[in-house]
């Protein structure tokens, strides 16, 4: 489904990407596990065509994206989900999922993606008409993953979900993300620093160290302890 | 008793048509970051036209505000797409946008004096008449400005609200990365804002072509409140625009009923600066759109 060969790139001086090559298979959950500061996010970014990479090639569904602007990517059938969110904070959470179903290809399919999102994130349900920026850390992080969703993506790329969120939550979230991914057929793509975390949910791993990819498992025969020792 | 019930409703009617034309200039600000100086040219441009189409072509007023509205939303998109796209890819920018607008009125300022000459021109009121509304009488063209001011900015509220477009260019004002992930084509917004602020602006330079005179110079003026009401409201917010357009335009009535029209700008700025030292976020805080 996405095939990443030899992408470089990065900020002004400084390279970040240098000859990343990877593949997620439709259906699948794979995670993107490495230490920080090497060129996790910025590949996520670079798929996204929110930090275009300077090279190298990026294909999706056999058609290559890596020039394209980030709404053709999102028209493609990629949402990305930063870290950071990036939600419309002044506005309801209706109106977000609204917003998020903005692309040409997502409007006919509002009603249909609603639903799903409803479904997946009862609480939003009930909280439609809530200014976001009133909302716990956790239920944006929903918000944002729910936004995605309403583009009517064929995969996700989502920026490290877990991070700052009470284990409850934590919980929370990962399940909505194994059930879009199991009823809902959506591919994901992975940003996961809690190795146990991510080898869970998870089919595959790459770990990305240096720009580059170092090794791919499938994460039933990746060990907590291997994983840990590839981060020094 | 009876001349401060009129001064209230001529700061109404006054403060109605500051707000349709302070509207365009805080959207523009809200949506992308630039400063149009060149905003009450537009307004002026706006009015001109319309003025041409009634004068030469012998439309109605209507048909003239229409042709106005579009021909300035052409120019608005037109100079997004030709200039104001490429000054925003740039490191310097803001300063960038800022030079191009002021140099920009400088240039509208002077073709229109080449085009239409230096002689003051007006545009022809909407309806004739007063109304007797027993303490104060009315003119029924104050009544006409008042209705239509209070259309546009519903019909702008309704846009910006519940449209996908308007709610596109909201997004934007919120957050730019937000508008990008989501799949909206900033540039596009960009130049529907600029679009869609100079068309709305065109009206309001009408409105005040059948209140007061026009020069080319007047914008100029009209630049400057527009200026003094946008950050007395807060940059980028529709709302506050719209409540510090009425305060100021009660002001400038209450000033000239009071203390004479000579005392009109001093007591704009006055109030802008004690505004500003009261509340630098504007009147309304720090929110967009």
């Amino acid at each position: 489904m996405l095939a990443i060969r030899d992408v470089v790139g990065g900020y002004e001086d400084i390279q970040v990407l240098r000859g990343v090559s990877l593949d997620v298979r439709g259906g699948e959950i794979v995670g993107l596990l490495g230490p920080n500061g090497h060129g996790k996010s910025t590949l996520l970014k670079a798929i996204a065509g929110v930090h275009p990479a300077t090279g190298g090639s990026i294909r999706f569904m056999d058609e290559e994206i890596i020039k394209a602007p980030p709404h053709r990517i999102v028209e493609a059938g990629i949402a990305y989900i930063p870290e950071e969110r990036h939600l419309f904070s002044d506005m309801t959470v209706l109106e977000n999922l609204q917003l998020g179903a903005y692309s040409r290809t997502a409007r006919p399919e509002f009603r249909r993606n609603l639903e799903l999102v409803f479904d997946v994130f009862p609480r939003l349900k009930e909280r439609q008409r809530q200014v976001c920026m009133t909302m716990s850390g956790g239920e944006s992080r929903m918000v944002a993953i729910a936004r995605g969703l309403m583009s009517g993506a064929r995969m996700l790329l989502i920026d490290e979900p877990s991070i700052g969120l009470a284990p409850s939550m934590k919980k929370a979230v990962y399940g909505a993300i194994l059930r879009i991914n199991q009823d809902a057929g959506i591919t994901v793509l992975l940003v996961e620093q809690e190795i146990d975390y991510a080898l869970r949910l998870t089919s595959r791993i790459y770990m990305m160290k240096r720009g580059a990819v170092q090794f791919e498992r499938p994460s039933g025969e990746a060990s907590v302890d291997e994983l840990k020792e590839a981060y020094f | 008793m009876d001349a401060i019930l009129s001064a209230a409703w001529s700061g109404l009617v006054v403060g109605g048509l500051y707000a349709t034309m302070a509207i365009g200039l805080t959207v523009i600000y809200g949506v992308s970051h630039v400063f149009n100086f060149a905003h009450g040219h537009v307004a002026v441009l706006g009015a001109y036209v319309a003025w041409l189409a009634i004068t030469s072509v012998d439309v109605p007023l209507g048909v003239g505000i229409a042709v106005a509205v579009v021909v300035m939303a052409v120019f608005g998109w037109i100079l997004h797409q030709v200039a104001i796209r490429s000054l925003l890819r740039r490191a310097e920018w803001a300063f960038a946008t800022l030079l191009f607008t002021l140099g920009l009125a400088i240039l509208m300022e002077w073709g229109m004096l080449e085009v239409f000459g230096p002689r003051v021109k007006s545009i022809p009121v909407f309806i004739e008449g007063e109304a007797d509304l027993g303490p104060v009488t009315v003119s029924l063209n104050d009544v006409a400005l008042v209705i239509l001011a209070v259309v546009i900015i519903v019909a702008l509220w309704t846009f910006l609200n519940r449209s996908s477009l308007g709610r596109a260019m909201r997004a934007v004002a919120t957050s730019v990365s937000g508008a990008r992930i989501v799949g909206i084509d900033i540039d596009r917004i960009y130049g529907a804002t600029f679009a869609l602020a100079f068309g709305v602006t065109a009206i309001s330079g009408v409105l005040l072509g059948t209140k007061s005179f026009m020069t080319p110079h007047i914008g100029w003026e009209w630049m400057i409140k527009g200026f003094i009401i946008v950050t007395f409201g807060g940059l980028g917010n529709v709302p506050g625009a719209i409540v510090a357009a009425l305060v100021l335009g009660l002001i400038e009535t209450f000033v000239t009923l009071q203390l004479g029209t000579l005392w009109v700008w001093p007591a704009w700025l006055a109030t802008f600066i004690i505004a500003l030292w009261l509340r630098p976020q504007g009147i309304l805080g720090g929110r967009t759109a």
